[in-house]
């Protein structure tokens, strides 16, 4: 069999309880999948902090650092939700729910 | 204290007593060889988990020490850094010092796949106390075996040569966690010790051969010898020395 001898980085994710999300822990050095898990187990698991480990090769990720993409140099305010007043149409909805029962 | 096992007349306690010491001294003597290598093992995320792994094992010497002072009265403490070299009763095969790489990774597969062996038949102890530690304990051994699979695995592909030497010379010693134990019939009558350590020697030897002689060729028919866990050697009284240090430079010292 022959074994993959490069080290490779591995990224951690690790949640520390049942549905909590899955959070970046960090990365160990590894030369293949199986030792990896070990190591990830030693850094991020071995005191009882965790409840699952996701660990992943760096070069399985895909990267998007593009500042075109993700900083575009244009104003973007109109897509985020702040500045949209719905409190009124809220309260409005809410009185035609209560009309609409009685 | 509680008086655990009361049922047990003196000379089943006694052999109990022998069968714990054992486990015991050799889950905390391979600790202590492996932790050699804490700072220097070939990398760092496997300095980390081989200093992590050798901590197990102490953890579980200490485990097993605490359930030996129930059953003697005896201090935990003073059963394991009171006693001389000659009164120690780990396997021969724990007898050596950590030597290179390949060496505690071969020795670390022999004693882990044995271990696992007789933990698997001590978990069906009739001795309660010792079944529900055997439970908690193999849980950890579980990855502590994966661990040293991995390893072998990568050296019989990367240095076949170095490994294949250092099987075959521990391959004689590794047999001696099988060694037989002077009160071992009646350990087995009481069920205490589920299996004969013969039973469990032949299981053990099935199941590493076909793993270890593809890297080694044929292994002789080694057996369990009946000193096999009274042999001493200069490495361990080097390293007795060395773990006996700070009880020995103040008796009774606490941290």
């Amino acid at each position: 069999m022959a074994v993959e001898r490069a080290e490779r980085i591995w990224e951690v994710f690790r949640q520390e309880d049942e549905g909590d999300p899955m959070i970046h822990a960090g990365n160990v050095n590894a030369p293949d999948e199986e030792l990896a898990m070990h190591y990830a187990r030693e850094f991020y698991g071995r005191r009882g902090e965790s409840q699952r480990l996701w660990i992943v090769a760096r070069d399985a990720i895909t990267e998007l650092d593009d500042v075109d993409l993700l900083k575009p140099p244009f104003d973007r305010s109109h897509k985020k939700p702040g500045g949209y007043i719905i409190k009124h149409k809220l309260e409005a909805a809410k009185r035609r729910a209560v009309d609409a029962t009685e | 204290m509680t008086a655990v096992a009361p049922d047990l007349d003196v000379a089943t306690r006694e052999a109990l007593a022998e069968l714990l010491l054992s486990v015991a001294d050799d889950e905390f003597i391979i600790g202590f060889w492996d932790s050699e290598w804490t700072g220097i093992a070939p990398m760092l995320e496997e300095d980390v988990a081989t200093s992590s792994i050798a901590q197990d094992e102490i953890g579980h010497a200490r485990a097993l020490y605490e359930l030996l002072g129930e059953l003697t009265g005896q201090d935990p403490d003073r059963i394991a850094y009171g006693r001389q070299p000659d009164a120690f009763r780990h396997a021969a095969l724990l007898n050596h010092a950590r030597g290179d790489w390949a060496f505690s990774a071969a020795r670390r597969y022999l004693y882990e796949t044995a271990d696992a062996v007789r933990l698997a038949a001590l978990a069906r102890s009739s001795y309660e106390p010792l079944a529900l530690l055997t439970g908690k304990m193999r849980r950890e051994e579980t990855y502590h075996l994966l661990h040293a699979e991995a390893w072998l695995r990568r050296l019989a592909d990367g240095a076949p040569d170095r490994l294949a030497d250092a099987i075959t010379s521990l391959w004689p010693d590794a047999q001696e966690v099988f060694a037989p134990l002077a009160a071992e019939e009646s350990l087995v009558r009481a069920g205490l010790l589920p299996e004969p350590m013969a039973n469990l020697h032949a299981t053990w030897q099935a199941r590493v051969r076909p793993e270890l002689e593809p890297i080694t060729g044929a292994l002789p028919a080694d057996a369990p010898t009946r000193d096999g866990r009274e042999r001493r050697t200069d490495a361990f009284r080097w390293l007795h020395a060395e773990f006996t240090s700070v009880s020995g430079s103040e008796d009774g010292a606490t941290w």
